[in-house]
């Protein structure tokens, strides 16, 4: 392999890391490819992919404001927008830091804007209900009023981090409502135990006649919470269904016979399926 | 000396990077590994588990567990019938008494699973050290009986042996990776859970030696508590633990309306208490 692919091959791994280890596994890196110059060519743009795909949560200096970094609001590698300050900002990929902050030059009147603004005030409030550590931007991104949610819990000490992300899409001219939420958890005592989830889902919410754009996002709204809802209650469900049915199909707690293998018996067996049959 | 150093440092960080990538892609992450670290290839081989791979002996028609400790360069060795697969003329096998052992192992360990985990595959390997032996017990079950629920566990127990007299000691690692994933879609939505991992845990015991069926007794009684013990654990960290964290991340319950309630509660409180005093 050529150097510069096994760089970026190593690089490329941060992408796969667990919430809240992008450091730890940005350290681990390092060790194995153990020249900082050559991966330094090649960390960036995965640093970038890696912070807007988990959505950092970015706190702007001068206003407080914090907003997610997506796909949605990067105007390049390493600017981003803030729609509810109307902000554009400078990041550092690397130390996760706000650089510079400057006021985005308005050219043209954004349609959508006053539906965005209500959407994010109604997911506001959705996020302050059910994410004890939630945050959530609402964009207007390629003719859609695009919602992202994030909630992050760490505690490393603890040998556990968790995330929940969900994306909603709404097409306001089409009432089209596309959701994906993924959740991600991980549990490193003594192993490597990990939750991954994903779930789509899809609505229509057309405008009514007359209706404002409060009360569109008041409905988009409801649709989320109805759905994450749901989507929370099946994760119970697939849990259930995987520990009582998947897990005791595995292995057994004890054998049929209710007690535990004679082994001074089986050891001074020639074969051991003649003594599987005689005890069943 | 200085490559000594900087191939400790890679393997440490390879090793460390492992616990903390999903175990979902753990074969392709560790090509990934393979392929940056090229030179490290025998000792990542060694020292990362892998859900284990089944193979078929064809002398007696019975299946197998390959893993690192029946490999001998690309062939693996059969408890069954003591081949080499592809064959290998001068492929290590253990020495004559230690064979005998590794059958009465083999045979014991069969029965075990097919009681405990009613199919599967089960296969031991032993080795001979300087002046004892060592060997590594596999168990492998799949359900993948319904198309919505699949898992599949994997068992891989490590033992070294020393014999002290009319004692041996044995220290056991054990490993077990389970994976678990439940699908389904209905109406406008779909959704997949994905459960997966590994735990290890050690135990360390003397116990008295008869004869050599003594230590298959021994070994087997070892491992029976340590899997018990990790079924449980499994079952408390993948079912308990981190659906609490999913709870965590999202509360099903109105958060301000419990933080209302929480206050009438403490304002009642402090008024039934002001009325006593």
């Amino acid at each position: 392999m050529q150097p510069d692919d096994k760089f970026a091959k190593a690089a490329g791994l941060l992408l796969h890391s667990p919430p809240g280890e992008v450091d730890d596994v940005f350290n681990d890196i390092r060790g194995i490819v153990n020249d900082d110059a050559a991966l330094q060519e090649h960390i960036e743009p995965i640093l970038a992919e890696s912070n807007t795909q988990q959505f950092y949560i970015a706190e702007l200096k001068n206003s407080q404001s914090k907003v997610l970094l997506t796909p949605y609001n990067q105007v390049k590698t390493n600017e981003f927008i803030d729609p509810n300050t109307r902000t554009q900002f400078s990041f550092d990929h690397l130390h996760r830091t706000v650089i510079e902050e400057w006021e985005v030059q308005s050219d043209e009147a954004q349609q959508d804007e006053e539906l965005r603004k209500a959407l994010q005030q109604q997911v506001d409030g959705y996020v302050s209900k059910h994410y004890p550590s939630g945050c959530a931007t609402v964009f207007l991104h390629e003719a859609a009023v695009v919602t992202c949610i994030v909630s992050n819990r760490f505690s490393p000490s603890n040998f556990w981090n968790g995330s929940w992300r969900s994306v909603w899409s709404f097409d306001a001219s089409s009432g089209q409502l596309n959701g994906s939420v993924k959740v991600k958890v991980h549990y490193f005592e003594d192993g490597n135990v990990q939750l991954d989830t994903q779930t789509d889902f899809s609505a229509d919410i057309s405008k009514q006649d007359g209706e404002t754009e409060e009360k569109v996002a008041e409905r988009v709204a409801k649709v989320i919470k109805e759905y994450e809802a749901q989507f929370q209650q099946s994760i119970a469900d697939g849990y259930r269904q995987l520990s009582e049915r998947t897990f005791k199909g595995l292995r057994r707690m004890l054998p049929l016979t209710r007690s535990k293998v004679d082994w001074e018996k089986l050891a001074n067996y020639k074969i051991g399926g003649e003594l599987a049959n005689a005890e069943s | 000396m200085a490559d000594f150093e900087e191939n400790e440092q890679q393997m440490d960080c390879a090793l460390d990077l492992m616990r903390r990538l999903p175990p979902q892609n753990i074969e392709e992450n560790l090509v990934t590994l393979l392929e940056i670290l090229p030179e490290l290839t025998e000792d990542l081989l060694s020292a990362v588990d892998q859900p284990l791979k089944v193979r078929k002996d064809a002398v007696e028609g019975k299946e197998y567990l390959v893993c690192d400790y029946n490999r001998d360069g690309d062939s693996y060795r059969s408890p069954w019938s003591n081949q080499y697969d592809p064959p290998l003329a001068d492929g290590s096998v253990p020495s004559e008494g230690l064979r005998k052992l590794e059958i009465a192992a083999n045979e014991a360990f069969n029965t075990y699973k097919e009681l405990y985990y009613e199919g599967g595959v089960s296969s031991v390997y032993l080795w001979d050290m300087d002046d004892s032996f060592a060997g590594v017990i596999l168990i492998k079950k799949v359900n993948d009986g319904t198309v919505r629920a699949k898992g599949s566990w994997d068992s891989i127990h490590v033992v070294e042996v020393l014999e002290k007299g009319r004692t041996a000691a044995y220290k056991l690692t054990s490993t077990v990776m389970l994976y678990t994933v439940a699908s389904g879609a209905k109406g406008d939505r779909q959704s997949e859970i994905n459960l997966s991992g590994s735990l290890t845990r050690q135990d360390e015991r003397d116990l008295p030696i008869e004869d050599a069926n003594s230590h298959v007794v021994n070994i087997g009684r070892m491992v029976e508590d340590m899997e018990s013990k990790m079924r449980n654990s499994l079952q408390e960290v993948y079912f308990g633990k981190t659906h609490d964290i999913v709870n965590g991340l999202r509360s099903a319950a109105d958060l301000e309306e419990a933080k209302t309630r929480e206050r009438l509660q403490r304002d009642l409180f402090g008024q039934l208490k002001s009325r006593k005093d």
